[in-house]
């Protein structure tokens, strides 16, 4: 349990910060200079806010008692969106600088697959082997809490893809993360609670699938899913793949093949086709009967909330809305095109 | 002349070495202390801008035996004024100003933010500074060190007026150089001040070469 309650002034407004986070993985989602930075920045100690920081019952900032505690003693693992590897150790001396217990480290060199790169100089490294090291010398330290800042943002798709494994590798170490991101369809990938911030202040916060199928939140919606299990056909160019929440989807085997799954894949919600009626002939691969459970009308779009054995997020005209004659609780089938499923990693 | 040389070149390193910490302890304070710093800042460089006289004159008052230092230093049997010491003492703080200076560039270009990272890791404020800042500060710190012996070779000013100029015993290169245009013996001052160039401009030389590798590193 991690409850915010801090003040700081930046340069063009007030970081104003007021929430309480229980999941194991939280998404600090918002537009570049939203203050997100700035916020971990002050839970890390690295920026002196005025207000309430408590973790578990331990307060690392209180203004009102007098504690504010140096970032040494917060006991808070933070990786900087460059990563900050420092240029004169070498990896492995960088990782230790984070504490000296010899399990720890080989368990980490394991999981992160870091053991080649132990003598190297971090300037001969690509981004996402930068991340790796700092994520694991953040990690040496047993933090009570990982700040991840835009850890994926200077990392092409194909890396992108095997930084989220090894994101999620921690998440499953159950260490509690805030991960900061611009992009939706990155925290759904990781997160189950999500705060919105806006010019420094939470826009808004809850679930993640909640509050990011929020258009205004999100601008275009995604669909995202954790799929597992592929069975690939590729003759017929498909690969079969369980959701987590249950739903059979069949991706493109070309896209697929080489990617390690669990895999996180997104769809906008622009891109399903809804049918008043089972679609008897259609060459889309993935049909799902569902109920509309809810509907939100504005300027013209349409955007549904689909109860399929998962939420979907539906976005259509005002148009394809009249003709369908679409009301909540109204029964709908759902096409979703396999070639327009995006890998997220 | 080669002992006025060596001599020279002795009380430079000496003065150079016995600032070194002093002027780190400080720049490294006074980058922590943010806007309250510059008052450090401006002090440490007061010797950078006054007179070398008059900062000679602060000095001689501050050793006569009528001031309260003075008066403890005689009466404990240290005897300063017209001594080597005196020399160290001119160059130390004569080139003091540069030294700081350079040492305060070298620790803000660092970027503070490794700083930063190595205490979210557990270090405290000195493990952070001794283990990040100051290898990745070095070629600054280096060449600040070289700029300050280069200040102290040739200075004059505050010299003759507390150390007085005692051949063979107080008079370094820049007083000498004096010395021999007073006596007209001007070959003489020509040869030394041919070394003083000599020495300076190497170590300048070197200098630069460390402040354009650590930027180097650093936009790495």
């Amino acid at each position: 349990m991690i409850e915010i309650d801090i003040r700081l002034p930046l340069a063009p407004f007030r970081l104003e910060v007021r929430c309480s986070l229980t999941a194991n993985v939280t998404a600090l989602v918002g537009r570049s200079g939203s203050g997100k930075t700035s916020l971990v920045e002050s839970i890390a100690g690295l920026r002196r806010a005025l207000g309430r920081i408590v973790i578990d019952g331990t307060a690392l900032l209180d203004s009102d008692r007098g504690i504010d505690l140096p970032p040494e003693r917060r006991g808070i693992g933070y990786v900087p969106q460059d990563a900050a590897l420092f240029p004169h150790l070498r990896v492995a001396e960088n990782i230790r600088f984070g504490g000296s217990g010899r399990e720890r480290f080989d368990s980490l060199i394991e999981a992160l697959e870091l053991a080649p790169l132990l003598d190297r100089a971090p300037a001969s490294l690509s981004g996402g082997e930068r991340q790796r090291v700092a994520l694991a010398r953040a990690l040496m330290t047993h933090p009570r809490l990982l700040l991840l800042d835009e850890p994926l943002a200077s990392i092409d798709q194909p890396l992108r893809e095997r930084i989220l494994l090894y994101l999620r590798r921690v998440r499953d170490l159950g260490i509690p993360m805030i991960y900061v991101t611009h992009q939706p369809f990155e925290a759904l990938a990781l997160s189950s609670w999500c705060v919105v911030l806006r010019d420094g202040r939470v826009a808004a916060d809850g679930p993640s699938r909640a509050v990011l199928a929020d258009p205004a939140v999100s601008g275009n919606v995604e669909n995202v899913f954790e799929v597992s299990d592929p069975h690939h056909e590729p003759g017929l160019g498909i690969t079969r793949v369980t959701t987590g929440g249950g739903l059979a989807l069949l991706l493109p085997y070309d896209q697929v093949v080489e990617a390690r799954f669990p895999l996180v894949v997104r769809i906008s919600a622009d891109d399903v086709v809804v049918f008043g009626e089972k679609p008897s002939s259609i060459s889309s691969r993935n049909v799902f009967e569902g109920t509309v459970a809810s509907l939100r009308a504005s300027d013209g779009i349409v955007d549904l909330t689909v109860t399929t054995p998962e939420p979907l997020s539906v976005r259509i005209t005002r148009a394809a809305a009249e003709d369908l004659s679409l009301v909540e609780g109204a029964r709908v089938w759902l096409a979703l095109r396999s070639r327009a499923f995006r890998i997220v990693g | 002349m080669p002992h006025i040389i060596l001599f020279t070149l002795t009380i430079a390193a000496i003065s150079t070495l016995c600032i070194a910490p002093i002027a780190l302890a400080l720049a490294a304070w006074s980058w922590r202390a943010g806007a309250k710093g510059m008052v450090v800042d401006a002090l440490g460089a007061l010797p950078l801008v006054l007179p070398p006289t008059a900062v000679g004159f602060v000095l001689l008052e501050i050793l006569s035996r009528r001031s309260p230092i003075g008066g403890f230093l005689e009466r404990i049997g240290v005897q300063i004024l017209f001594t080597p010491k005196a020399v160290v003492l001119a160059c130390a703080v004569m080139s003091f100003p540069l030294m700081f200076t350079a040492f305060r560039v070298a620790i803000e270009t660092s970027d503070r933010r490794f700083f930063d990272v190595a205490r979210t890791l557990g270090a405290s404020p000195a493990r952070a500074f001794i283990r990040v800042t100051l290898p990745l500060a070095w070629r600054g710190l280096l060449s600040g060190m070289i700029l300050s012996f280069c200040r102290a070779l040739g200075e004059f000013g505050a010299t003759i007026l507390i150390a007085g100029n005692i051949p063979g015993r107080t008079q370094t290169l820049a007083l000498a150089i004096y010395d021999r245009v007073q006596n007209g013996t001007e070959h003489e001052a020509l040869a030394l001040v041919a070394w003083v160039v000599g020495m300076a401009w190497v170590l300048v030389a070197i200098s630069s070469v460390l402040i354009a590798q650590q930027r180097k590193r650093l936009a790495a």
